[in-house]
């Protein structure tokens, strides 16, 4: 496959493997030709000419970008007519060219030009006529500033847009010398650009520049650059932080690592500004007598002990609970719920997982017996059908996207996409199948009747890897009987002809990915409809090889991590069963606490959680990086539940709704100021870095743990760095096993990897499938009914998600002017023909009541994004909590709410 | 016809849209794309904006602005220059009262400049719309111009 080849750079012998061009042949051998437009990332343009170079039995100046290292080739880069050419071409270009600077970007082409002696205007041949051109700035957009006299039409901009994130916003207008970039019609603020910056990162002379910090960054004074794990989504993007004076002032994609390559998102790129933010929780607090007032650690951590210790005396260890954190490392989490298990003695610790991915998990566990995802992100690129359901990935992993993408764009692969609301990747997509909310069981079991009927199923796979082999699918096969196309079209108003066609593109791929999110998850029968998919890719036999399989990408930054380490009621790190005697020994030793203290009961999850604190059961809490006042489901129920707690404490790096409520605020760091790791979306254990100090005493929330169980008299033990508690997770979880720090250094590692020789693991199920038997299981389901309908007084059924520019609580991303420039008003879709009847135009501002509770004053957005009688709201606006909307009826089997369906009723503003 | 019903004569396929883009202009009474045309045509073809403009700006036929009912192109390559097009230029001019890539008061004439129109053996030579006109002098100019400004009387 990777073969080596030989060749000959001006006489010295260089081996490469075989499919480079010649410029990233000569480059990876410490050759510097000059070059301009290439960027090894994009497809080579050979517009700038300066990679010329002469090859032996081939006539006159090639580009080596153009050309491909072959075996023997000879080639001369550099001799006098060579350099001649290309200082000729540079000087070329200066006549073209503004050169004022400052000192914000690296800037390739002045490099050359000193390179080749035209810094002094003497030794140039051409009088600058750039003047004369009369170039146009953009600086409409509210991240980036275009100039076109620094621009040299290398086309990079406009391939990063293209090839690399897939949006091709980015064109030339006008023609020769006259020529220049456009977004838009020449007004970039009001082109479809979404602020990714990847053309910022990839143009080589300053012509694109983003606007934050442009007053502070220079990089003729001392900077050091930090490589680190992005703190928004679950795709884990490797960040280079660029500090100086002790402030972040900005963020690029780390190229070449895995799994961005240097992309980045709009949040990646221009939302680490709340680090610095002014409101960051700086000291301790304690409320007294309704306020809160500063106080030293010493104070505020004793009486945070006193009040825990109490708490057990009085209420028994049964009355404690906690959050732990998706925003913080595994190291912090991990102390957590060792915390929970041995100082509070229960194990009433949970996150909100419970709130996002809980049913998908607890379908692969029972299903395939692992809960991640079985491919790597980049594996998207190797599919040639990708099926999306309920997944909004362009805004809510926009660099797993940029892979999708890719495979559609340039692949060929199909999209099939099962969402009841438009999104962005239905443009890129093949069918997109719109389910009324909350029928996509019925849609999946007519699916898996057409693979049945049709003979589309894999019988080889179904008697080798599933259960009860071809017997579990006469099961399957009679209970999906009666999903006839004709009565799915009823029950889901897909019409039949569609959804045999996804069946039939989804069962006949030769390596299908389904890429299933929160709108599959988030509901009442959120497991079922996991299972169902499961189902159907498990009789196609479209798991366990690469290309296929099923991925939920995480939401938060550490999501996966978190359930990894077992800060889970359910399991211990490494999803061992916290009633699995043998391994509560095992950590017992491992902790040095005695196995009978360990409790073999599981433990509350997080809405169980506020449930018993409502019924006044749980009566102390201690809540590290969560804002559940705020993402919470039935948020006027969790604000009387908390309000029960005899006492209260919230980690966090800012004030929250959750923080208000709080008897002690405890400051903690951000990302930018932890060491520890994440674990992304596809189970790649990735380093988080320090880059700056952290403001005022706030301290890493392991710190903070680690001494209230010290001063509760029930210390976790000693540890001197991040690196030594990731040494007891990699003792206590067999999936670690194998990961130590040294090993993270330069790339993450994805779980499971045994032992310190372990490659780590790209691909699930290849062999088995991680349950007792090694088999995959069937659990054919039947639709019902959703138990909350539309009816008279509630006419809507109300979806709710994520847009791009904000996150989750939005915490952070509401803290980065350049994020709020975006997006930062609440809203709620409406269908044309909805807004008719109830007489509603754009921008009106409505009233929106569940059985639950208001949402006062929202703007109305008419759009057939949604469907008619549907209604959607992001949850990130605080002034507009959706979730006073929302149910806490749980889902039997993973206890998640169903935050995508709600009946309500629009009322213009009072 | 609108702007909606002009597009939807072509299947949405990428390679429709110099087509489109012709049909838009020519069906225009400016002679021109306006930015609406242009953002129905990205959206109709499921392309960015910036691809519709880069197009629509790449080619000297297209205009962005409103222009006049007559489109005269004058050719400035290398025979016509050497046959004094220069003269016939600035004749053009003064009879119009404009100077090149403007529009007359009464919106009938636009005058251009074009590259080769093929017709070096007559030159200098100019297109009116889609007629080819060649072997230029004073008093063809003249004629040629009152004859559009006749037509236009007409309808």
């Amino acid at each position: 496959m990777d073969k080596t080849i030989s060749l000959y750079i001006d006489g010295k012998k260089i081996s490469v493997k075989s499919g480079l061009n010649l410029l990233q042949a000569a480059k990876e051998n410490s050759i510097d030709i000059p070059h301009l437009c290439y960027h090894k990332k994009l497809s080579p343009t050979g517009a700038c000419r300066l990679c010329i170079v002469k090859i032996k039995g081939q006539k006159g100046l090639i580009a080596s970008c153009t050309v491909r290292a072959e075996d023997g080739m000879e080639v001369t880069a550099f001799d006098e007519e060579l350099e001649e050419a290309r200082k000729y071409l540079l000087d070329y270009l200066l006549s073209e060219h503004d050169e004022s600077r400052d000192a914000t970007y690296r800037d390739e082409f002045r490099e050359l030009v000193l390179r080749y002696g035209l810094g002094e205007k003497k030794n140039r041949k051409f009088a600058p006529i750039w003047k004369h051109i009369g170039y146009p700035k953009d600086n409409s957009s509210p991240v980036l500033t275009y100039d076109a006299a620094k621009c040299i039409k290398c086309f990079r901009c406009i391939k990063a847009c293209d090839e690399v994130q897939g949006k091709n916003v980015l064109s030339f207008t006008k023609r020769g010398i006259a020529s220049y970039i456009t977004g838009g019609f020449e007004k970039w603020s009001e082109s479809e650009c979404d602020g990714c910056g990847e053309c910022i990162q990839l143009c080589p002379t300053g012509a694109i520049v983003e606007k934050p910090h442009r007053g502070e960054i220079n990089f003729e004074k001392e900077h050091k650059k930090v490589r680190t794990t992005c703190p928004y989504c679950g795709v884990g993007c490797q960040l280079e932080l660029i500090v100086q004076d002790g402030r972040i002032v900005r963020a690029n994609g780390a190229e070449g690592v895995s799994p961005n390559d240097g992309r980045l998102c709009v949040k990646g790129r221009f939302g680490c500004d709340y680090v610095n933010h002014p409101e960051r929780l700086k000291v301790p607090l304690i409320k007294k007598g309704g306020r809160f007032v500063e106080a030293g650690w010493d104070e505020a951590l004793d009486l945070v002990a006193d009040k825990f210790n109490e708490t057990i005396k009085k209420h028994g260890k049964k009355a404690l609970a906690g959050y732990a954190s998706a925003k913080t490392t595994n190291e912090d989490n991990y102390l957590f719920m060792k915390f929970i298990r041995t100082v509070f003695g229960n194990n009433n610790v949970d996150y909100c997982t419970r709130l996002c991915h809980a049913s998908t998990v607890t379908a692969m566990l029972r299903s395939l017996g692992d809960g991640a995802g079985s491919n790597s992100i980049e594996d998207y690129e190797n599919s040639d059908c990708i099926l999306v359901t309920g997944n909004n990935m362009t805004e809510t992993h926009p660099v797993t996207a940029t892979f999708v993408k890719h495979a559609a764009q340039r692949k060929g692969a199909r999209i099939i996409i099962i969402d009841p609301k438009w999104t962005p990747l239905v443009k890129e997509s093949h069918i997109w199948l719109q389910p009324g909310l909350g029928t996509d069981v019925a849609l999946l079991n007519g699916m898996i009747r057409v693979i049945i009927e049709e003979d589309l199923i894999d019988r080889r796979f179904i008697k080798k890897r599933v259960k009860g082999g071809m017997q579990a699918l006469d099961e399957l096969r009679a209970l999906t009987a009666k999903y006839t196309p004709e009565y799915v079209e009823k029950v889901c108003g897909v019409p039949a002809d569609l959804m045999q066609k996804a069946a039939r593109i989804y069962a006949g791929a030769r390596r299908p990915l389904i890429a299933t999110g929160m709108g599959y998850s988030q509901q009442l029968t959120g497991t079922h409809n996991v299972f169902c998919l499961i189902n159907m890719m498990l009789i196609s036999g479209q798991i366990g090889r690469k290309g296929a399989g099923i991925n939920p990408p995480r939401g938060q930054n550490n999501v996966q991590g978190v359930s990894d380490v077992g800060a889970s009621p359910f399991t211990y790190p490494g999803y061992v069963p916290v009633g699995d005697d043998e391994n509560r020994r095992k950590i017992a030793g491992i902790w040095g606490v005695p196995y009978e203290e360990l409790d073999p009961e599981k433990g509350l999850s997080t809405i169980e959680i506020m449930q018993a604190a409502y019924r006044g059961e749980i009566r102390a809490m201690y809540i590290m990086g969560e804002n559940p006042m705020l993402t919470d489901p039935n948020l006027n129920h969790t604000e009387e539940a908390i309000k029960k707690l005899d006492f209260l404490v919230v980690q966090d790096i800012f004030h929250t709704e959750t923080t208000a409520l709080a008897d002690v605020v405890l400051p903690a760091t951000s990302f930018a100021e932890s060491e520890g790791t994440f674990v992304n979306s596809d189970r790649r254990v990735l380093r988080v870095r320090r880059a700056v100090d952290p403001p005022g005493q706030a301290r890493q929330d392991w710190e903070i743990i680690a001494e209230i169980a010290e001063k509760m008299g029930r210390p976790l033990g000693k540890y001197r760095s991040e690196s030594e508690i990731w040494d007891e997770i990699a003792r206590t979880s067999p999936i670690f096993a194998g990961i130590s720090y040294d090993r993270l250094e330069e790339k993450g590692i994805q779980w499971p990897c045994t032992s310190s020789e372990h490659p780590g693991t790209s691909t699930l199920f290849e062999e088995k499938f991680n349950t007792p038997d090694g088999l995959g299981r069937l659990h054919p389901v039947d639709y019902a009914e959703q138990s909350e309908k539309s009816g008279s007084e509630y006419p809507y059924i109300l979806n709710t998600g994520r847009i791009l520019y904000q996150y989750h609580s939005s915490t952070m991303s509401r803290r980065n002017s350049s994020l709020n420039q975006f997006a930062n008003e609440a809203y709620v879709l409406v269908h044309p023909e909805d807004a008719k009847k109830q007489g509603l135009s754009d921008k009106m501002k409505v009233d929106i009541s569940s059985r639950r509770g208001t949402v006062r004053s929202v703007a109305v957005k008419i759009s057939t994004d949604v469907l008619e009688g549907e209604l959607f709201m992001p949850f990130h606006y605080a002034e507009a909590p959706v979730n006073r909307l929302t149910r806490d009826e749980l889902d039997p089997y993973s206890k998640i709410a169903p935050f995508k369906l709600s009946a309500v009723r629009l009322e213009a503003a009072k | 016809m609108s702007i909606q019903k002009i597009i939807r004569q072509f299947e949405p396929e990428q390679h429709n849209l110099l087509n489109i883009l012709h049909a838009l202009q020519n069906s225009s009474s400016g002679n021109y794309l306006s930015k609406e045309a242009m953002e129905e045509t990205a959206r109709y073809l499921g392309l960015t904006k910036a691809s519709v403009y880069g197009v629509a700006t790449y080619y000297t036929m297209f205009s962005l602005k409103p222009r006049g009912r007559f489109i005269i192109r004058i050719c400035v390559s290398p025979v016509c220059e050497l046959m004094k097009v220069d003269i016939i230029i600035k004749q053009i001019e003064s009879i119009l009262d404009i100077k090149v890539g403007e529009t007359s008061s009464d919106r009938l004439f636009t005058l251009e400049l074009s590259e080769c129109l093929g017709q070096c053996q007559k030159a200098p030579s100019m297109m009116v719309n889609d007629r080819v006109y060649k072997c230029l002098g004073k008093d063809s100019i003249k004629e040629i111009i009152e004859k559009y400004r006749q037509k236009a009387k007409l309808n």
